[in-house]
């Protein structure tokens, strides 16, 4: 039975809607930010190993390629926050009429860039 | 361990309210990380404090992270072998990344 029960989401039969790619997109920067954490892991093994293996990184980090993923790296971790913050609200039945799970959204993406900018310019 | 699917929910909740703080603290501190040299670093985890919420943060990040992952692969790969081999991967990597980063922890608190 568990073999055969349908699962979800049955993306290619719906009609596109934003929420929907709010819900795919919390999970694709899920994703990234658990191989994300790998490498912060991987980061602190580098520090425990000693200096010469720190400098390693720390060339890598000084590369503008890196600059650019870590910024993506924000955008994600903070997305990820506010969405799942929304998601929290849900899980009390809170602001989920369909004009404020709207309006949430926009706020989230807003939220997001804000933050990433603030967090960037201190 | 097995979980049922209730506790799970309610475990995926609670270490994401737990990650909200520490997120926060994290992401401020790690891109001012970017400017600094070896010692400062060193030093910054010489702090019981740091490490403590450092080392606190990665294991939270990671079970939430686990379940996360899980859920995904529930929701996406048909195949009942496939999802234990996926999920198996997903507990090694978890061990894994646990163990590397409380023994990186304990040697720089050490040293």
């Amino acid at each position: 039975m568990i073999d055969n029960r349908p699962l979800s989401p049955h993306l290619t039969i719906y009609k596109k809607v934003l929420t929907a790619f709010f819900s795919i997109f919390h999970r694709i920067t899920g994703i990234g930010l658990s191989i994300g954490s790998i490498l912060i892991a991987f980061w602190i093994f580098l520090i425990a190993l000693g200096p010469s293996y720190f400098y390693f990184f720390k060339i890598i980090s000084e590369t503008n390629v890196f600059k650019i993923i870590l910024f993506l790296w924000t955008l994600g971790v903070f997305y990820h926050l506010f969405n799942g913050v929304r998601y929290l609200f849900w899980t009390y039945g809170l602001g989920m009429q369909l004009k404020t799970v709207y309006s949430s959204g926009y706020l989230i993406v807003f939220l997001t860039f804000l933050a990433s900018i603030i967090a960037w310019l201190i | 361990m097995k979980y049922n699917y209730s506790t799970k929910w309610v475990l995926q909740r609670v270490t994401a309210l737990f990650l909200i703080p520490l997120t926060f603290w994290f992401i401020f501190q790690c891109i001012s990380f970017q400017d600094y040299q070896y010692e400062e670093i060193q030093l910054f985890f010489k702090s019981y404090f740091n490490s403590f919420l450092f080392m606190g943060m990665m294991i939270i990040m990671l079970i939430h992270s686990k379940l996360g992952c899980e859920t995904i692969i529930k929701d996406y790969v048909f195949s009942i072998h496939l999802q234990k081999i996926c999920n198996n991967l997903i507990n090694c990597i978890t061990v894994v990344t646990l163990v590397l980063v409380i023994g990186s922890i304990f040697k720089l608190i050490i040293i």
